[in-house]
């Protein structure tokens, strides 16, 4: 018998989005069509998360940080 | 460096909104770490450390913003209209630049806009968890935050976005 009170929590509901659900609580969202419906809304907000773009800088910009780090010189000043 | 500066970046954008603003400050991150290696603690992780600086540097941004918000009438401390004048938003001229273009482009989608109405607290651990991939744990150290805080922030920044999104689709 099908336990449909203990619902899933957020976490298990992450779980599942990304397929690391443990089969016991699976059997419970198969059945509760609560957890279903919250499970999907979730799973949308997650999807659309994980596709976010990485930005990159303008071109030069590594060399533009290390024109003002300081670099140790032999007598051990530091120049910028 | 060239391996976590789009991953920096795109945080500190994320989180300022402002092309410019987010490469000084990504700026500002790396020079912090390449001048401050030798105080970098090798049980902490790499990334995490970096990540550690780049989003004090946001935050501490964003809160010196507040503190310096001008209204669109000019500065509250204005006296006269001259001084109101000088010191009105120009609107205008940031949204017709090539850059602001460039911006609106980027950060004009549904789930970007979401992500900007969360909380700054918000915003900086859910792109640490979905788009870096960090586990709460790492998220919590990195951020100096209790677990329990961090879980929270988390559920409450997927719920809000869910809001926001099905507002939207409504």
């Amino acid at each position: 018998m099908i336990d449909l009170t203990n619902h899933l929590t957020t976490d298990e509901i992450e779980l599942w989005a990304q397929g690391l659900l443990p089969a016991a609580r699976a059997i419970h969202l198969a059945d509760c069509s609560l957890c279903r419906v919250e499970a999907g809304r979730e799973r949308k907000v997650i999807l659309e998360l994980v596709q976010l773009p990485r930005f990159a800088p303008r071109a030069g910009f590594g060399d533009r940080v290390m024109a003002k780090v300081k670099v140790p010189t032999p007598s051990g000043d530091f120049t910028a | 460096m060239r391996r976590y500066e789009r991953p920096v970046f795109s945080l500190l954008y994320r989180m300022v909104r402002d092309r410019a603003l987010a490469e000084d400050l990504a700026q500002e991150t790396f020079i912090k770490v390449l001048n401050g290696i030798k105080s970098y603690r090798p049980e902490f992780k790499f990334s995490s450390w970096i990540f550690k600086i780049a989003n004090n540097a946001a935050i501490d941004h964003l809160r010196r913003k507040n503190l310096d918000t001008l209204s669109l009438d000019g500065s509250p401390n204005a006296e006269t209209p001259d001084q109101m004048r000088a010191t009105q938003l120009q609107l205008g001229d940031r949204a017709e630049s090539p850059l602001a273009e460039v911006e609106s482009r980027e950060l004009g989608t549904a789930i970007e806009r979401a992500i900007a109405r969360l909380r700054p607290e918000y915003r900086s651990c859910i792109m640490l968890r979905h788009v870096e991939g960090y586990s709460y744990e790492e998220i919590a150290e990195t951020l100096d935050l209790p677990l329990g805080t961090v879980k929270t922030y988390i559920h409450r920044a997927r719920n809000e976005l869910r809001g926001y999104l099905e507002d939207r689709r409504d």
